[in-house]
């Protein structure tokens, strides 16, 4: 029993020390995946898409956005009083010993590296990050165990960066380690849904251009938003609108490699589409664990408490 | 013995090796960063819940009266990650909690660190999003 219990750990221990330098080295500016094409060619599934199965990570030390010096990155984070340490561009990510590649920002275009969001939405933003405690509709979807949206669901994070995608006769199907959503992107040349059915996470479809899956994702509800963990940085809790089109490309361009893409238009929220690039990293030894949000989800009813304490607090203080 | 030994320098070694962990909800609008406290106590229950698990011990006061503590931990994948699993801290466990006081002013505080009977220190936090820097997080080191 000790020495099942010894192999098992040793096991372990391989395991998380083993956990793969895939992503290593200094990148230059924009080029976190999104590498040249090469002339590897990947194998076909039994209908014949090309194969971008496995499980796959993308713990990324590359920050969202080139960070500017008028930025709240307590604010982002969830911390607008300035008693944490907040995150913002030195953000360390549950790397677990990955030697993690770090370029200058997840967003390649518009080329400043800066998502151009219109003066409302930041004002929403901020609103609703500074008031999380009066209301649960501040809060976001994440926070609520709701989604991480599409395509937030695929912005690293700094835990459960875990991916896995299955293919089936006119199917790929992506699982997301965080938090608990299967994504189903149907790809046998089906039409959108009707435009009076609006969705958390859109309606994707995808077709294949050679090798590369292309995604296009429209159909959104407005009550979403385009990312919602504090390694978004500035975008985090910046709102989604029913008018939200995005298209994302996978392109395996080697065995360990997914080049991903996607543009984000969005003209009620964003002056100009955007674009965020980077690489998914195969890492077949990776779990994903459950993450089975809603089941203990004690963050809102608490946050929400801290914060009718704080009014009684100040109601005591003004009747003195 | 030589087995059990092992096992704890291998443990310690994971722990030791481990990132941070990063929370699902900001800090500051659940716990009070300026209020740190520490608890020692035994352990009545491990909740291995997401999105974040939570440790429940009693604490006796200075007055006998024993009252009950929540303490909340990192996620449970991020902590499996870490070292822990559910033999870590079984109920009846001695442990001494370090960490931040919920500004409701209830019995909930969000956990920095454990620290069991035989010095074996296991690192609770959920601090990515803005607890305190105390030092208790491997990350606040690099």
């Amino acid at each position: 029993m000790r020495i099942r219990g010894f192999v098992s750990l040793a096991i372990a221990t391989i395991v998380i020390s083993a956990c793969a330098p895939v992503a290593g080295g200094e990148k230059p500016a924009g080029t976190d995946g999104a590498g040249p094409a090469t002339k590897w060619t990947p194998s076909r599934t039994p209908d014949g898409q090309p194969d971008i199965q496995g499980i796959w990570t993308n713990y990324t030390n590359t920050p969202f956005e080139v960070f500017d010096e008028k930025d709240q990155p307590g604010l982002y984070a969830g911390d607008p009083d300035g008693t944490g340490r907040g995150t913002g561009p030195g953000f360390i990510n549950d790397s677990f010993e990955r030697k993690l590649s770090k370029g200058r920002s997840l967003v390649v275009d518009p080329p400043n590296g800066r998502v151009p969001i219109m003066p409302w939405a930041e004002e929403k933003r901020n609103y609703r990050l500074g008031h999380i405690q009066d209301d649960w509709v501040n809060f976001t979807p994440w926070e609520r165990c709701i989604t991480r949206g599409v395509p937030g669901g695929l912005f690293p994070t700094g835990y459960g960066s875990g991916y896995q995608i299955l293919q089936g006769p006119g199917y790929v199907a992506i699982v997301y380690e965080m938090i608990h959503e299967a994504r189903m992107i149907p790809v046998d040349g089906r039409r959108h849904v009707g435009s009076g059915i609006r969705l958390w996470n859109g309606d994707s479809r995808g077709h294949w251009e050679g090798n590369t899956l292309v995604v296009d994702i429209t159909n959104y509800n407005d009550k979403g938003n385009i990312a919602t963990n504090a390694a978004s940085q500035r975008v985090r809790s910046i709102p989604q609108s029913e008018d939200l089109h995005a298209v994302e490309r996978f392109t395996r361009v080697d065995e360990n490699t997914i080049n991903y893409e996607v543009v984000v238009d969005d003209p009620k929220v964003f002056t100009a589409p955007w674009k965020l690039a980077m690489s998914l990293n195969r890492e077949p030894q990776y779990q994903l664990f459950e993450y089975a949000c809603h089941e203990g989800n004690l963050a809102v009813p608490n946050t929400l408490s801290a914060g009718r304490a704080k009014d009684k607090a100040a109601a005591r203080a003004g009747t003195q | 013995m030589q087995t059990r030994l092992f096992l704890a320098a291998a443990g310690i070694f994971i722990l030791a090796s481990a990132a941070p962990v990063v929370a699902h909800h900001a800090f500051t609008s659940e716990f009070d960063g300026t209020k740190p406290v520490t608890l020692k106590g035994t352990v009545t229950k491990m909740e291995w819940i997401n999105p974040h698990a939570w440790l429940h011990i009693d604490v006796k006061g200075p007055d006998g009266k024993v009252v009950a503590w929540m303490i909340e931990g990192g996620a449970p994948n991020a902590l499996l990650r870490r070292g822990w699993n559910k033999n870590s801290i079984p109920p009846g466990t001695q442990v001494t909690v370090v960490g931040f006081r919920a500004k409701d002013g209830s019995n909930r505080a969000n956990g920095r660190e454990a620290t069991l009977a035989n010095g074996q220190k296991l690192f609770l936090g959920s601090s990515g999003t803005g607890a305190p820097a105390d030092g208790r997080d491997p990350s606040e080191k690099k």
